[in-house]
């Protein structure tokens, strides 16, 4: 545990800056929207930013990329296939716990199983993450029922907390570790992790007054939805009101579901492209024979649910797939963001 | 940052979004939170669009057909072709030159557009598609208010009590305005649906009318005499701001109420309550779809004096508002492209706007009114067209027997087959250039990144073509553009570039969020009604009434959806589920005909016929069939055979017979 003063906290991300390409929240002028984006000059970076619109998903798994490229020689009947593998150090600076949630439920889907995503893997390896305690909540946050904050409690390099004049460093590796003791930074005392406690309970003292906007009380739920004990009409309700955007699962931290294209790009050559998918779109989950197991909408909301909140797809991640950012809330052009839906089910389970 | 704001290029909603651009790629897309429309929601085709950005299906360099073949050639060449052919056909009153613009183009490169046809080439044959949707819908509007455009404003539907929702599948086509009457439903305004379909918005709805195809306007005109017939009426507005009240409600009186029951197929208690809560709600808005497939004049004429009787119209949470399914359709109107209008609705008949555009062009324009591509009947003989995905399916015939065809264009299509010459051009995101929303709201697209080498942006080849024909225009930028067009059209006065830097852009007229009643030079008046209130009937040959219209992710041929991955793998979902496309029929209808779900059809109208597959859907009522068109063979052959009854839009309807095959 090191400390150090508010006004030298941007250090830290300036000295990742000579190693890493460098991302966090910057607070964009013209539209005053925060996006967890890359800053060419880490001042652009704002701890205090509101939680990014966009998570830092997109870094690890961008929206749109190029994985390989192939060209085939027909002369010689050989193909030649170039993987494109993103390996650039990267750093995370100034995340807060829910999106650090949703990266550690990408590294067990990506990473966590029998097949290693390489593609994943390289963007993953070197990564530096500095994460950034909650000192109070905004206004769609609801991490406290999903269990991933308003602090982080694992996966991160360091962890700030803002205690007023100073921040708590905490080293949650030797990577971070290493990089405190280069940096010189202070010790801290029990009085700063007591001091870091008392910021916490603050915070989540400050759900009840500040994060108004959801409230989702999820554990009933997680029963409900994992057993399928949940009447057909809320889910058609819910699908109702679902028109086939697919932003939620853009926006969610933790939707891994991608698809791939092979785009051709000269004549005997292909790109081959992985872009983000959504389980909300009816030619996702159509089979090769034309059988769609899931082709009304409220059969792909369930599911989306189902994904998030179940006990089965829970051993997946080791938590629930829902991180508690409150983002699906935001983005939703119907009104079926997940503590919605949530809401939905409890209004029905208590009936 | 890497993240660049922009507007969003596919439907008239004009949501914001952030566009994720690195060198010279765009990699994503994200929606613009604070942005006064769309307020951080995109729709399938927003949230893909980089997608399309991205496509390697784009037209990079000029080319010249020589020996049949399109050859490469650099700009100059290309643009001296396409000169040297239009000189051909030029003449004081140039009838054989035709323009066919966009409604994606941006204002400043369709108004350029617009004054290289009139004043370089003496043509005013320069139109949009046959589409008449929202033409209709200007007409109707201007004559009786003088604002062609929508009435109220999108940002007002949260203050509006009583929502009507008229043929249109808004949550399909203008996703986040479907999204906006959801909200203002849950908030506790009454959302009303009436249509030929239980689509989805009508099962948000408070109440959902299911009418019988064709016969919008009897509803229409029924909730209207039932405003008279129950005293309803808002008299004080109606003396005080309208005028031709008494002509009207004295045509309403034969109504009777089982003709109406007959032709709309509804409980005329229904529309009776759906009358009563329009008249005795506070603020009241009506949507209706002014696209591709809009309604006809009187059924819109009926709409909007229904509205103007009981007040709703000119005040807070009030509006009648027809809804663009194109991005820049209203704007494309606003830029004068139709062969009878100069901007902002000024007729070419109006001797002190053409002195005005006279004057600033340093022209004498030939003020003869030309005609659309669809009215020309033959006459042409070259044409210009720009970016379009549809025309040359519907009017392949004339187009291929033209002596000469340029296509100029960002993206390849079937276009360039028939042309003999193409320019390519770079997209929206290439350069500057503002939009106008459904909603009159005019916003800025900023270059977020260069073009392919050499590629130029409309307005500069537009330039460089007047250029080559000897016209001396002096434009620096897109904003250079719109000062000209603030000078010469009314409407728009006040908007000029730096003002709309500012996100979310400026309305016209002045930022007004709705008609200004109060501040109009004479009274409103009610729309006139042509014809009567017959409606199309089947008959025991053709027991079906079949209707058209556009489904999900399908848009028209779709030409840019079909550059896309996840779009167009939902496409093909649907096609490959429906190869020859389908005709969706209800469950009891399949039972009669004793078919099931993708078993094929021929459908046969009294016009000509096609082979399709049946969808069994609860969506569409008995003795009534649904066709999207999006398959290349059902559009070209039968549309074509049918395209007189489709110029009626929306209300559309052809009696049908359907065999199994």
């Amino acid at each position: 545990m090191y400390l150090i003063k508010k006004s030298q906290v941007m250090d830290i991300a300036k000295e990742l800056q000579k190693e890493y390409e460098l991302y966090g929240p910057v607070i964009d002028k013209e539209t005053k929207q925060t996006m967890f984006v890359k800053a060419d000059d880490a001042a652009e970076i704002d701890l205090n930013a509101p939680i990014p619109a966009i998570p830092p998903k997109h870094v690890l798994f961008p929206n749109y990329e190029r994985i390989m490229s192939y060209k085939y020689d027909r002369q010689n009947k050989k193909v030649d296939i170039k993987p494109d593998f993103d390996e650039k150090p990267k750093a995370l600076f100034g995340l807060r716990s829910c999106d650090l949630t949703g990266v550690l439920c990408m590294d067990r889907f990506f990473l966590g199983q029998e097949f290693a995503d390489e593609v994943y893997k390289n963007h993953r390896k070197n990564m530096f993450i500095v994460s950034n305690t909650c000192i109070a909540p905004f206004k769609q946050c609801f991490c406290v029922c999903t269990d991933s904050g308003p602090a982080a409690q694992e996966g991160y390099d360091l962890n700030l907390t803002d205690l007023g004049d100073q921040y708590l460093v905490e080293a949650g590796s030797d990577k971070g570790k290493k990089l405190a003791e280069k940096m010189g930074l202070a010790k801290a005392d029990d009085s700063h992790k007591k001091a870091k406690e008392n910021a916490v309970d603050k915070s989540i003292s400050l759900f009840d007054s500040i994060a108004t906007d959801n409230k989702a009380w999820i554990s009933r739920v997680m029963n409900r939805v994992t057993t399928g004990l949940i009447d057909e009409k809320v889910w058609e309700y819910i699908g109702n009101q679902c028109i086939e955007c697919g932003a939620c699962s853009f926006v969610c931290p933790s939707c891994t579901c991608f698809n791939i294209t092979d785009p051709i790009t000269a004549p005997d050559e292909a790109d081959r492209m992985r872009t983000w998918d959504s389980c909300s779109y009816e030619g996702y989950s159509r089979m090769a024979g034309g059988h769609n197991p899931r082709k009304p909408v409220e059969d792909r909301r369930s599911k989306r649910f189902f994904c998030k909140l179940s006990y089965s797809q829970a051993k997946k991640y080791l938590r629930p797939g829902c991180v508690g950012c409150g983002r699906c809330q935001w983005v939703c052009p119907g009104d079926i963001g997940l503590p919605n839906v949530v809401t939905y089910i409890r209004r029905e389970i208590q009936k | 940052m890497n993240y660049k704001s922009g507007i969003c290029t596919f439907c008239g909603t004009g949501c914001g979004h952030l566009l994720d651009v690195r060198g010279d790629k765009v990699c994503g897309v994200f929606p613009m939170q604070n942005h006064p429309v769309s307020k951080g929601r995109l729709c399938v085709r927003g949230w893909n669009v980089h997608e399309l950005l991205s496509t390697a299906d784009k037209i990079t360099t000029p080319l010249i057909r020589k020996n049949g073949k399109l050859v490469e050639a650099s700009y100059d060449e290309a643009v001296a072709c396409l000169v040297d052919n239009l000189a051909k056909y030029k003449k004081d009153n140039s009838e054989e030159i035709g323009f066919l613009a966009s409604s994606r183009s941006s204002n400043e490169d369709n108004f350029l557009l617009m004054k290289l046809a009139r004043s370089v080439f003496n043509s005013n044959n320069i139109s949009l598609d046959s589409d008449p949707g929202h033409r209709n819908s200007l007409d109707v509007l201007n004559r009786a208010t003088g604002m062609p455009g929508m009435l109220g404003s999108l940002e007002e539907i949260s203050k509006a009590d009583f929502l009507l929702v008229v043929g249109i599948d808004i949550t399909k086509q203008n996703p986040i305005i479907g999204s906006e009457l959801h909200f203002a439903a849950m908030k506790g305004a009454r959302l009303m649906t009436i249509d030929t379909r239980n689509t989805q918005i009508a099962k948000l709805s408070n109440g959902f009318l299911q009418i019988r195809p064709g016969s919008y306007k009897v509803a229409m005109a029924y909730m209207a005499k039932v405003l008279v017939d129950e005293n309803l009426c808002d008299v004080d507005f109606l003396k005080r701001y309208t005028e031709g009240f008494e002509q009207f409600s004295k045509t309403l009186a034969a109504l009777n109420d089982d003709e109406v029951a007959g032709k709309t197929g509804l409980d005329v208690e229904q529309l009776k309550n759906a009358a009563r809560d329009l008249a005795l709600s506070k603020s009241a808005m009506v949507f209706f779809s002014s696209g591709i497939s809009g309604f006809d004049s009187d059924t819109i004429g009926y709409i909007f004096n229904l509205y103007l009787m009981a007040g709703k119209i000119g005040r807070e949470g009030c509006g009648v508002n027809p809804v663009t399914g194109i991005n820049n359709l209203q704007g494309s109107y606003d830029m004068g492209i139709a062969p009878d209008l100069l901007t902002g609705f000024q007729s070419l008949s109006d001797k002190s706007a053409i002195d005005r555009f006279n004057k600033e062009w340093g022209v004498k324009l030939n003020t003869h009114p030309g005609k659309s591509i669809c009215e020309s009947s033959g006459k042409l003989k070259a044409l210009v067209v720009v970016d379009h995905d549809e025309t040359i399916v519907r009017n392949v015939n004339e187009i291929s027997k033209m002596d000469f065809v340029a296509y100029i264009g960002s993206y390849k299509n079937d276009f360039v087959n028939y042309a003999h010459v193409v320019l390519p051009v770079a997209t929206y995101a290439e350069t500057d250039g503002t939009f106008t929303n459904t909603e009159r709201r005019v916003q800025l697209a900023k270059k977020k990144l260069e073009p392919a080498k050499n590629v130029l942006p409309a307005w500069q080849l537009i330039a460089k073509i007047a250029e080559k024909a000897g016209a001396k225009w002096n434009y620096a930028s897109p904003a250079d553009v719109m000062a000209e067009i603030v000078k010469l059209t009314p409407n728009y006065a006040g908007i000029a570039y730096d003002k709309l830097q500012a996100m979310g852009g400026m309305k016209w007229p002045n930022g007004a969020a709705r008609l200004n009643i109060e501040s109009a030079p004479r009274k409103v008046s009610f729309a006139e009604i042509a014809g009567g209130l017959s409606v199309p009937l089947a008959s025991e040959e053709y027991p079906l009434l079949l209707m058209i219209g556009e489904a999900q992710h399908y848009w028209h041929q779709n030409n840019l959806m079909k550059k896309t991955s996840i779009p167009l793998r939902e496409y093909n979902a649907t096609l490959l589920l429906y190869p020859k496309g389908y005709v969706a029929i209800s469950p009891q209808d399949a039972k009669d005909l004793n078919v099931r779900d993708r078993f094929t059809v021929k459908i046969v109208s009294p016009y000509g016929s096609m082979e399709a597959m049946v969808q069994v859907t609860d969506k569409v009522k008995p003795k009534t069939a649904y066709v999207a068109y999006f398959v290349d063979d059902m559009v070209t052959k039968f549309f074509l055979e049918h395209k007189d009854v489709l110029k009626r839009g929306e209300d559309a309807t052809i009696p049908v017979r359907i065999v199994k095959v």
